[in-house]
């Protein structure tokens, strides 16, 4: 059983994985992007969900920290929501330009965001709920997206 | 553990990194003119201070800007490391180092040890005020990863070179020269070329390469061993270059191997990279591992010549490798910030970062970038095109200077206007959270 860290950093990999493809398909034909594009949406925004409805709901009640990096964690995923939105309206319109434009603030901003919740955030909440880590991981597995 | 990296609120503040940014083109600038009005032949000596004022107007003027600019706004991210007192501490360091450089170039091909001795003292401090703030703001970081051991070996590199620089410096404007002028002054440049810049590129790489392009992550080995192995090359090569010179090939070798071996990972990381986008940074990171590669059998082979074609070696490595990464790293930083710190303050309709940089003018500064490289190292051999490509490369900086301030511009517009949103809701401190 993987600890809350690896399971989430690979799920991050994971959502590279399917970023990655929805470039690929958008670069190759504006036309049959749909598919790619809402598999990794939803993908994204079922990570999303693992720890804003899970782990993060745990480690603020472990913690009491309520408004630390969980919120500021929270406040990122909604500009990455928004520009998921964004690309949703040029995959709508085919419009490659907007496409990639919004797709590139995307993952840089997803990058950074993963790479400050590997680093600090899923350590420290490695830390704090290191006794529940399987009872965790097994919550977010079997999540349904809402 | 330090959280405050992790909000818009805490990042520093876009100024920090962009003063750095915005002057660095500009020392570009003044460095081809000086070139435009030097003679080609009194170049090919590296010690000419024709040379040495160009040679640091670069290396000072531009890439110790942009590194150390990027440093503040990346710090936080790759390392969870906070600054203290970033603004300020920030605006410090470039005060001195802005008018270090100035008074250095002045005092040097002005000849007047005023000057060059000021130059020192401001440049010295320039670069110890920001890089202590940053040792003490890694003081609180416990989760130490390959690329924090990196950053923290390559600014202990830079501690050393500094201290070094300085007094060389000062020799000039005192007139007197010690036994070990030259030594010192050979092992300032091996390490800094090597140990500060190119550690520094390499721990960065381990995490920008697969974040900005979805590149395979760098092995365990290379991101665990690599970095004490050229260390160890670097210590090796000074106490040879002290003690047994003829052998210092022997860590030349050493050295060269780890930085070839990189530049061809860089290479075949790029060509394994899963997002299929291909823009003006990707053409950077490849030219920097193709000129990287022929830069270190150069500087070995050129050790065969009694280091006369040292130029080319420098011309292949400081220009071709570390310049090169720091202007494709230019490209991606900026639009970002300016990108980010408006989402951040509540701007949501706003260019996204690929509108923010004119992609045709970034291609041209490209090409003319890559031919001024190739021409100086044509004009080593034929010095009489050196004025040719002094222009192109002046025009590179000046279209380079360009298209970062106009994201900035951008910036400048948008803040003016009324938020899309209030965010002052997402103002959280998170001071006191360990």
């Amino acid at each position: 059983m993987s600890t809350i860290k690896e399971y989430l950093s690979a799920d991050h990999e994971r959502c590279d994985g399917f970023f990655a493809s929805m470039e690929d398909a958008a670069a190759k034909d504006m036309n049959n992007v749909s598919e790619a594009f809402e598999k990794f949406a939803y993908e994204t925004e079922r990570h999303f969900q693992m720890e804003e409805r899970v782990m993060f709901v745990e480690f603020e009640q472990k913690t009491g920290m309520t408004q630390g990096p969980t919120a500021m964690m929270k406040h990122e995923h909604a500009q990455m929501r928004n520009l998921l939105k964004e690309m949703a309206i040029a995959v709508e319109s085919k419009d490659k330009n907007k496409f990639f434009g919004n797709s590139e603030t995307l993952m840089i901003l997803m990058q950074q965001h993963n790479m400050k919740e590997e680093q600090m955030l899923y350590t420290m909440a490695q830390q704090h709920l290191s006794a529940e880590s399987g009872r965790i991981v097994d919550m977010m597995q079997s999540m349904v997206v809402e | 553990m330090d959280l405050n990296g992790l909000s818009a609120d805490q990042a520093p503040p876009i100024s920090a990194p962009t003063i750095f940014f915005l002057t660095a083109p500009i020392f570009g600038i003044i460095a081809g003119i000086l070139i435009l009005l030097s003679d080609a032949s009194i170049l090919s000596n590296r010690y000419s201070i024709d040379t040495m004022v160009i040679t640091h107007v670069l290396t000072i003027g531009f890439l110790s800007f942009v590194m150390l600019g990027a440093l503040t706004q990346m710090l936080p991210v790759l390392a969870g490391v906070r600054i203290p007192k970033v603004d300020i501490v920030t605006k410090i360091s470039y005060f001195f180092l802005l008018f270090g450089t100035i008074f250095m170039i002045f005092g040097m091909i002005g000849n007047s040890p005023k000057f060059t001795l000021a130059s020192s003292l401001f440049l010295g401090l320039g670069f110890l005020v920001l890089i202590i703030a940053i040792f003490i703001g890694f003081r609180k970081v416990e989760n130490i990863t390959a690329s924090v051991r990196a950053l923290l070996t390559s600014l202990t590199f830079a501690l050393a070179i500094i201290l070094m620089g300085t007094y060389l410096l000062a020799s000039y404007g005192t007139g007197t020269f010690s036994s070990l002028h030259l030594l010192l002054a050979n092992i300032h440049s091996v390490w800094a070329i090597f140990g500060f810049a190119g550690v520094l590129i390499i721990g960065v790489s381990f995490h920008v390469l697969p974040m900005f392009y979805v590149a395979p992550r760098f092995k365990r080995f290379c991101k665990q061993k690599v970095v004490w192995l050229i260390v160890i090359g670097l210590i090796l090569w000074m106490f040879l270059n002290i003690f047994f010179d003829a052998y210092s090939v022997i860590a030349k070798i050493w050295i060269a191997t780890f930085f070839w071996a990189f530049a061809t990972t860089i290479y075949i990381k790029l060509n394994k990279r899963r997002r299929p986008v291909s823009d003006v940074t990707v053409w950077y990171w490849r030219s920097a591992a193709i000129f990287m590669t022929l830069g270190t059998f150069a500087w070995v082979i050129d050790d065969f010549f009694d280091g006369e074609y040292i130029t080319i070696v420098s011309l292949l490595i400081g220009g071709g490798f570390i310049f090169t990464i720091m202007i494709g790293m230019l490209y991606k930083i900026v639009p970002f910030l300016v990108w980010f710190h408006l989402n951040a303050k509540g701007y949501m309709s706003i260019p996204t970062m690929t509108e923010m940089i004119n992609k045709k003018l970034a291609r041209i500064q490209f090409i003319l970038f890559i031919i001024s490289l190739i021409g100086f190292i044509i004009s080593f051999f034929i010095p009489s095109l050196l004025t040719i490509f002094a222009i192109t490369f002046i025009l590179s900086m000046i279209i380079l200077e360009y298209n970062i301030l106009a994201p900035m511009l951008l910036y400048r517009k948008i803040i003016k206007t009324k938020p899309d949103f209030d965010m002052s809701v997402f103002s959280i401190s998170v001071d006191g959270i360990e």
